[in-house]
């Protein structure tokens, strides 16, 4: 697209190097005239695109760098934090066909852009919970994590945001700030069922958008009286003072706090491997247009010296004959 | 132990108002101020926390809290 224009530009200062043409076309795009009063044809207009053009190049390149080196780290630690949920899931369940009055819906998103495609399929999959889960007298909320997430859900869903935080990653994620998080959201929002949204990191290209569905302890309860894997819970032999509810509910709270670190965790690596995916691709593309520039750098500078050889060459005979 | 030397009522942090998370952040920092250095630097740098949440309220958000460096309420 920029490449036809400056073809067209190319073209238009060849045929006619009318100072008042050169004049208009100076108002209309500022950037892509030649000086005025140049007779020959300049070069220096696809000069400045170069070198802006390789400018972006390396920077991207080291934005890639970057999120690559932070991902190896980041990736180890998300796999080892899976390990903390899944004996949860295997006790109590993940049921995100359970059918309650309030749905809160966590969406997890990033603080900072460049990344890909990742926060736009967390911000659908939240809007298709909240259709799927909205009712009559059944209004869910968005709790929302990241910058990102609230610019896009901000603009049709204003009235059902509940919580919004942000500056998540100013420290590195450990599960200490991430059960903080967890503490507030369950201090400030009432809820039967939490569901999270994030992206679960598969590898360094494949992000899948997953729904995480944590349930308060009375709709545990609920559920358990109405059988299924829930139902098994009254086989279980419980030590010490506590009575069933009360374990529940400490139960579902610690559930929420672990399910929550491995979610952030994984949605970090996979803004880390989208960004790293994208800034790789940017790179590329600005590969792609450094090499067409070239080309067309070298056109316009043998079509100025071919130019000058004619006038020279010109000049010299109309002398001598 | 602590749960059964409590009476059937709830145990005494829940009373309190806290909840499982917030008890079990407290034991957890108490543990890792019981190590020697150099593991409770390590500990304690993971026990850093920094977030800013800002409540909503009919579609405005309010002025946003920011909770940091102390990881416990």
């Amino acid at each position: 697209m920029a490449m036809a224009a400056l073809r067209k530009e190319g073209r238009r200062i060849l045929l006619s190097p009318n100072p008042a043409i050169a004049i208009r076309s100076a108002i209309l795009s500022d950037e892509l005239t030649a000086p005025l009063g140049a007779r020959s044809i300049s070069t220096q207009i696809v000069r400045n695109r170069m070198k802006s053009v390789k400018n972006i190049q390396k920077i991207t390149k080291a934005m890639k760098m970057v999120a690559a080196s932070k991902l190896r780290g980041v990736q180890v630690r998300t796999e080892n934090s899976r390990g903390i949920w899944q004996p949860f899931t295997a006790l109590l369940g993940d049921i995100p066909s359970v059918d309650v009055k309030k749905n809160v819906i966590v969406t997890i998103s990033s603080d900072k852009g460049l990344c890909g495609g990742i926060n736009s399929t967390s911000v659908k999959v939240s809007k298709a919970l909240y259709k799927l889960t909205s009712g009559p007298e059944k209004e869910p909320q968005y709790v929302i994590l990241g910058e990102k997430g609230k610019a896009q859900l901000v603009r049709d869903s204003k009235k059902s945001i509940a919580l919004n935080i942000t500056e998540i990653q100013k420290n590195p994620l450990n599960y200490t700030q991430v059960s903080v998080l967890a503490d507030d959201i369950l201090k400030n929002v009432e809820f039967d069922a939490l569901r999270i949204v994030y992206n679960k990191f598969q590898s360094v290209v494949s992000f899948i958008p997953t729904v995480a569905t944590v349930l308060s302890p009375e709709a545990v309860e609920k559920e358990s009286e109405a059988g299924g894997k829930l139902g098994e819970l009254d086989q279980y032999e419980i030590e010490g003072g506590d009575t069933k509810s009360e374990i529940l509910q400490n139960l579902a709270e610690f559930q929420f706090s672990c399910v929550m670190f491995n979610a952030v965790l994984e949605n970090a690596c996979s803004e880390l491997g989208a960004r790293m995916s994208a800034m790789d691709s940017s790179s590329r593309n600005a590969g792609d247009m450094l090499d067409r520039l070239t080309l067309t750098y070298n056109r316009t500078r043998q079509a100025s010296i071919t130019t000058e050889l004619i006038e020279i060459i010109s000049g010299a005979s109309a002398l001598t004959g | 132990m602590a749960s059964a030397a409590s009476s059937a009522a709830a145990p005494f942090w829940r009373a309190a108002g806290m909840t499982y998370i917030t008890y079990s952040n407290i034991c957890a920092s108490l543990v890792r101020s019981c190590l020697k250095e150099p593991h409770k630097t390590d500990a304690l740098s993971r026990e850093k926390v920094h977030f800013s949440v800002s409540k909503w309220a009919g579609g405005k958000p309010e002025k946003p809290t920011i909770r940091s460096d102390s990881p416990d309420a």
